[in-house]
């Protein structure tokens, strides 16, 4: 009895050893056809911005057009997406391609010798497919290391109902931004929502300030350490931002209230102004709830004597797909970002929507998104972008910057210290 | 003699797998963060050996308010002590002297410790917002209108807010720990003491407390670490903010590893916490020792 008892206990523990040993190795791939290769972007199933519909009808027509080629896409929600590739980088456990903002972002990836140089890719012709100073955000040293697909720019998005049933002029300028402002409080309609609890929606409020006040050239000059942050012009864009918080211009409790609820407000009707990315007119033209009709799209208000222009704006391509250096099939995987970065880039000026940075000039569109043409109209004669401030910086410059608009939102800083203290980045 | 030679190596054999596994699964990690916060690291590069100096940078300079996010946590602990704790003991107490759907209250009280946080956070996310949130909107139609909060947007209320979802979570854990532990106290001790006329609150306090303090102390650690390490409920909550008013050193490590890509610098706090818990574990039994008089036959 003692000897079975023994025997069938090791029969059982040597099947379960064997079946932990047989299953770790499963991972590998067989060795035949179709090549696998990982995609990791924040494009998750029930985003409906335009970006995210046109990269899912990219994936869908990769399965016809690249034979062979089997993509895995993983798609995590934008803040967290952040986490997850940088431990994935750090882990070396990175996919094959990424997504990745270029500038700030992407650069200690490629300090780090982690992202493939995409140039010898794309020598076969799609070089001449891609819009000039498309990927300029991803080139250091000279070399590519991501391809863009479309281009970014913040607008102000304006709910001509709300104006309209309070009789009050969507702003210009400042100074009727704050009559706006005033007007609607006094009706009980939140005059701007912002999705604060994020930190980079409201800064988007600050870097468009800076624009109007110190000029998009100053602000990258600034950016790129060349420049002191330490100047009234930049102190002023703080101080506006601080005087709109002071004058209840954001929906109260804005610090808690996270990017997709920030939005949410706008789309449902109960906030008169949004300033977003143009991503988000996909996300207006989607809604049930019909209000792309009422929706008005106006240039960041202006500043009586600011030094930036009328065609200057937030914005600009950042939004790229990477290669990763420790993918196993490079050339491959390159040419699966190339694909769909060209595909995402159609597929977006078929629907209308967006900024493509490929050439879609033989495009016909199928619709127009009108609030994408609104857009077209304002930026037709753009004269300087500025990147947003979180991607041109790096790592701790990003989450300082962004933590001291936070201040400003929650009035714990003064516009001196905000200059002071972004000055100290370049230092 | 043979049997006491094979035990022992029946014995070593059973627990080297386990103890293999708690060694590269737990120590060894953490010996690695300790080598890593000598470093100045962002986590995908060259890290650069910079000694002490996090430490020193950590909690001698204080940057980012390590300070206030510690004294978070600990607020935390206390109100996890004092108040949790004590709830848990009521519903417990109640629960095991036999009430009606004993089986019934049981589960439901513990079924938000097996709910997902991020269930739970979304949950209480939807209960606080100013605009719709279940808080809000009860508030008005009682009549109390005027006490409606930005709940999680207001930086002095915000830490407030965090903690009662956080509290409520894990009742039900300590309940059930309680619930389990006052069942085994012999039910003739008891019944004595209600012959002899004594009232529920008295048979709590002579007989219920001293015979359940060695599970006490076991909810009491419980707490405390889970309260000094607490991380994914802030984070959903509010980040860590607004403003930092609801940081505790996880999430400051959280961000600062994977937002600020400091790698060296983030591990040096988890060896603090690390430290933290190990201290006031050491801490917590020795204060027990001196209560705990069923073990040493005082009685």
């Amino acid at each position: 009895m003692q000897i079975m008892k023994k025997s069938l206990a090791l029969l059982l523990f040597s099947v379960l050893a064997v079946s932990t040993i047989v299953a770790s190795g499963q991972n590998e791939s067989t060795s035949d056809e179709p090549t696998t290769v990982s995609v990791w972007t924040l494009f998750t199933e029930t985003m409906d911005d335009a970006n995210a519909v046109a990269f899912r009808k990219a994936l869908e027509s990769a399965k016809t057009d690249l034979p062979g080629i089997v993509i895995e896409h993983d798609a995590t929600e934008n803040e967290a997406y952040k986490t997850k590739i940088k431990t994935a980088m750090a882990a070396d456990d990175a996919p094959d391609v990424f997504f990745a903002w270029g500038a700030g972002f992407v650069k200690p990836f490629i300090d780090a010798g982690k992202v493939v140089a995409l140039d010898k890719y794309l020598t076969d012709g799609t070089a001449d497919r891609i819009k000039g100073g498309a990927n300029t955000n991803f080139i250091f040293g000279g070399d590519t290391y991501g391809l863009t697909f479309s281009q970014w720019v913040a607008s102000l998005y304006c709910n001509k109902e709300l104006f309209d049933a309070y009789n009050v002029k969507i702003p210009d300028t400042y100074d009727e931004l704050l009559t706006a402002v005033k007007v609607l409080n006094e009706n009980g309609v939140i005059p701007i929502t912002v999705g604060e609890k994020d930190k980079w929606p409201g800064m988007f409020w600050q870097n468009a300030f800076a624009i109007k006040t110190a000029g998009a050239d100053m602000s990258n000059s600034a950016l790129a350490g060349n420049d002191s942050f330490n100047t009234p012009d930049f102190t002023e864009s703080a101080k506006l931002l601080s005087d709109l918080v002071a004058a209840g211009g954001f929906v109260e409790g804005a610090l808690g209230l996270d990017y997709n609820e920030g939005g949410a407000l706008f789309l449902e009707g109960q906030a008169a102004m949004y300033y977003m990315g143009n991503w988000f007119a996909g996300d207006i033209a989607s809604h049930e709830s019909g209000i792309i009709d009422h929706v008005v799209v106006k240039r960041f208000p202006t500043i009586a004597d600011g030094k930036g222009d009328l065609n200057q704006f937030l914005g600009g391509s950042i939004d790229g797909l990477c290669v990763s250096e420790m993918s196993k099939n490079k050339e491959t995987a390159a040419t699966v970002a190339k694909y769909l970065m060209e595909q995402v880039s159609r597929n977006l000026a078929v629907a209308g929507e967006g900024l493509p940075t490929w050439k879609t000039d033989d495009i016909v569109s199928e619709k127009t998104n009108p609030i994408i043409s609104q857009i077209k109209d304002l930026i037709a004669d753009s004269t300087g972008y500025v990147l947003a401030w979180d991607t041109f910086l790096s790592g701790a410059d990003a989450d300082d910057h962004k933590n001291y608009v936070a201040e400003l939102f929650g009035q714990t800083i003064t516009p001196a210290e905000f200059a002071t203290k972004m000055q100290e980045m370049n230092e | 003699m043979n049997k006491v030679l094979s035990d022992k190596k029946v014995i070593f054999l059973f627990m080297f797998p386990a103890a293999l596994i708690f060694i590269f699964i737990v120590i060894v990690p953490i010996i690695r963060s300790g080598y890593y916060s000598s470093l100045k690291w962002d986590g995908i590069g060259d890290g650069k050996f910079i000694g002490f100096e996090n430490y020193i940078k950590l909690l001698i300079e204080n940057k980012n308010s390590f300070y206030q996010a510690i004294k978070n946590s600990i607020f935390l602990a206390v109100f996890s002590v004092f108040i949790q704790l004590p709830i848990a003991f009521l519903f417990a107490r109640i629960l095991a002297s036999g009430v009606k759907g004993e089986g019934f209250f049981r589960t439901v009280y513990f079924i938000p410790v097996i709910v997902s946080t991020v269930v739970i956070g979304q949950m209480w996310l939807k209960i606080y917002n100013p605009q719709y949130g279940l808080l809000n909107i009860l508030l008005e139609n009682i009549g109390l209108g005027s006490s409606r909060q930005q709940w999680l947007g207001n930086k002095d209320i915000a830490l407030g807010a965090v903690f009662i979802p956080l509290l409520w979570q894990y009742v039900g854990y300590h309940i059930l720990l309680f619930y389990a532990a006052i069942k085994t106290i012999p039910q003739e001790l008891i019944e004595a003491a209600k012959i002899d006329g004594a009232t529920q609150g008295r048979i709590t306090l002579s007989i219920v407390i001293p015979y359940i303090i060695p599970i006490m102390e076991i909810c009491v650690i419980l707490a405390v670490i889970g309260s000094l390490k607490t991380f994914d409920l802030i984070y959903i909550l509010t980040r860590g903010g607004p403003l930092h008013s609801t940081e505790v050193p996880t999430t400051i490590m959280f961000n600062t590893i994977f937002h600020r890509m400091s790698y060296g610098y983030g591990s040096a706090m988890a060896i603090f916490i690390i430290v933290e818990c190990l201290i006031l574990t050491v801490a917590i039994k020795k204060i027990f020792n001196r209560f705990n008089f069923t073990t040493k036959g005082d009685l």
